[in-house]
């Protein structure tokens, strides 16, 4: 019945709404989540979300999939009263989430994820394998993924393709809104593509996509409105045609963001080598010939290529997480065996990970805990703490990095993707590392806090500091390195200068095309 | 702007431990709630002579409980820890029966053998277990074997006694009705929480429970200091074996059986979480006083000894119950 309504014009009729939502409100404690909220949906429109963290975004859709109940305001769907009692309430609305965070059961195979929530029983009360596997064969073919195998284990897809088979398992029930928090996050340029096509289709046939991002480009790409969230409000909701990304971004921040983040200061002093890879392999990192690098005081070089060409692993090599098997690595012209974190850190190096939850912070200890972490012997004497002296670090080093906080005792659990990102980063800065390696240093960070970050990073070269930054986000790298060093295969294809940086340039190399003109190997 | 910086610094370092004694405030309540029931309802219960048994018969599970809380803290566990003491005891035996010694020098031969015993063994079950990034529940549950057979092939499974009589007044002196051995426990409490709190080791040990991988890539070597929770829980099944056998006086091999499970529940009801990384040795300390306040009072009460034991096992599903919801709401 929803399909034949679909009208052929795009822009917003008041009385196609299919869901509105007024005045919501939303308190954990004292803190006022969502302090009124008020939008719309229209039917088979794609709806952009937007805000920094924090904003509202995550509870308001934790809220529409029943994980929450709302305290004051009203939510219509379809001309009835809403108000989920349970995601599975949620679901029978036929209200789908894809979250952030993937939901699959690693170890068993597509066609069981995918039916996980209704497994098909046979005349005798038994699994029913054949009819299983059919469901998931249709319904990873609904979304265009033909070719890969539904009996094959969760653990052999790759990132993207598992955030796939979440979407083929949210829409094989029937949906009427789904809604994908930051699906983008973790894919590639390419992947994304791919996603942008399957919504295209999803939406085609009716239903109503909520997209949730930090990545305006994607925003204006797929989307037919946006809404602003700001503090627990929503601030306006416009048409895409009729806006642009600074005019988002302004409502966004609510104040105009430092134009820095597309100026190209080229007043980096570039130093002496500070750190130099010969071939370096790990077991993480095969590749035939090894990576080989020179990374100079006061530089920021940035390392782009798809997920899965060895990015990460390069870090984790020099780090001392994943011990080189062949290779050299020299800090100040001197080879330095980093046989373990331990190690790196002594050469002055410091490692920005790109999993702030597992790697980088200890989420439920005390932001000057996480501060000092890293720092133990400047806040101790002979093993035994200097609390107050902590203390002190930790406002400091808070003060620096401009972080928003409580008090340095609050868990680092309690602040934002932004803020937390500023803990790790306060954390390497404590040691006053001379080479700084950064994976993702943005990743879920809001664009507000993102232009923040950039502004320190710029500071830490003009200040002499080594800076090896590996990032998805072309833009990111586009605004921060002076050369680009691109992945393919686990082996460097080339190198783009900041006078030649484009993204075509960069994904040429990435792809392993003919060169174009930015490719400068001397 | 100088005002807020002050506050910021005057109430930073105590708050970390603030919620840990809201919540230690609430494992309180419980222990006195029930000391009061069983003072309403049982006559002998509040008498100098009772108090005085209670404190002693908590005592060794308390040692053994301050070992656990580091174990448990890095998010492992130890079941060896009743047999370890056995074996201890039996090492120590060995050593005070030895002829040729004085009694001073037989009791400090059997203590350094009872320590350096359990020490030993508690390296043992760290070191392979971080070594080979094996599940510490294994590895102590070898042990928990290795160290009973040890303790039955040192002894030919004959009970030791006769020990100096020096030992035996150790273990029954009494300072205004406490017994010695029971401070000797404090003592051991009011290091673990030193330790615990205002040490680089300590806050590793938290970190390690929270969020081993982050500990590890700040440069810390997180073997070390599992390896390290470990001995320390060994070591303190060594001392536990020292005030069992100055206690009883003998040093038997099947010593000990099911303590550790009385050791990780006094943790566990002291709200020490089980996945590591949160609890307090302090809580440790009123959840022994709680197994072994109901112990003796559900006796003087008039339950059978069967009943006793069903009701402490309800207290300790009660207590992760309470600890789910607690965590629930200061995680908001």
């Amino acid at each position: 019945m929803a399909a034949a309504s679909l009208a052929a014009a795009p822009a917003a009729a008041p009385d196609r709404a299919f869901l509105t939502v007024e005045g919501l409100k939303k308190h954990f404690g004292g803190v006022k989540a969502l302090d009124g909220v008020s939008f719309s949906l229209d039917e088979g429109e794609v709806h952009a979300l937007v805000g920094e963290n924090g904003a509202g975004k995550s509870t308001l859709i934790k809220i529409l999939s029943g994980v929450f109940p709302y305290d004051a305001g009203q939510i219509v769907l379809a001309g009835e009263p809403y108000r989920p009692s349970s995601p599975h309430d949620a679901k029978d609305h036929g209200v789908q989430v894809v979250h952030q965070e993937f939901n699959l059961l690693e170890h068993l195979s597509i066609a069981e994820n995918i039916s996980i929530e209704q497994l098909p029983k046979n005349s005798l009360g038994l699994l029913d394998r054949k009819e299983m596997n059919r469901r998931a064969r249709k319904a990873l073919d609904s979304i265009g993924l033909t070719d890969v195998d539904v009996t094959a284990p969760v653990s052999a897809l790759g990132i993207a393709h598992r955030q796939l088979v979440e979407i083929a398992r949210a829409l094989q029930s029937k949906s009427r809104i789904l809604i994908l928090d930051e699906p983008t996050a973790t894919l590639t340029e390419r992947e994304t593509k791919r996603l942008f096509d399957i919504v295209a289709g999803i939406k085609a046939d009716g239903v109503t996509v909520v997209f949730v991002s930090h990545h305006l480009d994607e925003v204006f790409a797929i989307c037919d409105r946006v809404t602003v969230f700001r503090n627990g409000k929503t601030i306006a909701t416009d048409l895409i045609s009729e806006t642009t990304p600074e005019g988002v971004v302004q409502r966004m921040v609510g104040r105009k963001l430092a134009a820095e983040q597309h100026e190209h200061p080229e007043g980096h002093v570039v130093g002496a080598s500070a750190l130099r890879l010969e071939n370096l392999v790990t077991s993480a990192n095969p590749g035939n010939s090894g990576i080989s690098l020179d990374l100079r005081y006061g530089e920021i070089v940035g390392i782009s290529g798809l997920v899965g060409a060895g990015r990460t692993e390069i870090l984790r090599g020099i780090f001392g997480i994943d011990p080189p098997r062949s290779g050299k690595i020299f800090r100040d012209a001197t080879e330095v065996r980093c046989k373990g974190p331990r190690d790196a850190i002594a050469a002055g190096i410091g490692f920005v990970t790109e999993d702030r939850k597992d790697e980088g912070l200890i989420l439920g200890m005390p932001i000057a805990a996480n501060i000092s972490l890293a720092n133990m012997g400047s806040v101790s004497r002979s093993g035994l703490l200097k609390l107050a002296e902590e203390t002190r670090q930790a406002i400091a080093g808070a003060a620096r990095l401009t972080l928003k906080y409580g008090r340095t005792s609050d868990p680092a659990s309690s602040l934002s993707g932004g803020n937390q990102q500023k803990v790790v980063l306060a954390k390497w800065l404590a040691r006053n590392p001379k080479v700084l390696l950064l994976d993702e240093p943005t990743r879920g960070v809001d664009v507000g806090a993102k232009a923040e970050i950039y502004a320190i990073l710029k500071d830490l070269a003009r200040e002499g500091v080594a800076l090896l930054v590996v990032s998805s986000e072309m833009p990111e790298l586009m605004t921060l390195a002076d050369r680009i060093l691109v992945l393919a295969e686990h082996e460097i294809q080339g190198e783009v200068k900041r006078p030649d940086f484009s993204e075509e340039n960069i994904l040429k190399l990435a792809y392993g095309q003919t060169p174009g003109a930015g490719e400068n190997d001397t | 702007m100088t005002t807020e910086t002050l506050s910021e610094t005057a109430a930073a370092a105590p708050k970390f431990s603030i919620r840990t004694v809201l919540h230690n405030a609430g494992i309180g309540l419980a222990l006195l709630a029930l000391i009061v029931f069983f003072s309403l309802f049982t006559e002998h219960f509040l008498t100098p002579n009772n108090i005085t048994n209670i404190l002693t018969q908590i005592t060794i599970n308390l040692v053994l409980a301050v070992g656990m809380t580091f174990v448990i803290l890095i998010g492992g566990i130890d079941l060896s820890v009743g047999s370890v003491m056995a074996f201890a005891a039996v090492v120590a035996g060995k050593a005070i029966t030895l002829p040729g010694f004085g009694p001073a020098e037989a009791i400090a031969l059997a203590i350094v053998a009872a320590t350096l015993t359990g020490v030993f063994c508690g390296f043992l079950n760290g070191a392979i277990s971080a070594y080979w990034s094996l599940p510490s529940f294994i590895i102590t549950l070898g042990m928990l074997n290795i160290a009973r057979g040890a303790a039955l092939q040192v002894s030919e499974a004959q009970t030791i006694y006769s020990f100096p009589f020096a030992f035996e007044e150790f273990g029954s002196a009494m300072i205004y009705g406490v017994p010695v051995v029971f401070l000797v426990a404090l003592v051991l409490v009011f290091i673990a929480w030193f330790v615990l709190n205002f040490t680089v080791f300590g806050r590793l040990i938290y970190g390690i429970g929270n969020n081993e991988e982050a500990v590890r890539l700040a440069g810390h070597s997180v073997a070390r200091y599992k390896i390290a929770a470990f001995t320390i829980c060994g070591l303190t099944a060594g001392i536990a074996a020292v005030v069992y056998m100055a206690r009883l006086n003998i040093a038997s091999p099947i010593a000990g059986i099911g303590f550790e499970l009385n050791a990780i529940a006094a943790v566990i009801i002291g709200g020490t979480s089980l996945s590591g990384g949160r609890g307090s040795v302090i809580g440790t300390l009123l959840g022994a006083f709680i197994i072994g306040v109901l112990a003796n009072g559900l006796i003087l009460i008039g339950l059978s000894d069967f009943m006793r034991q069903m009701i402490t096992g309800v207290v300790i599903i009660v207590a992760v119950i309470l600890d789910y919801y607690r965590a629930k709401y200061t995680a908001k």
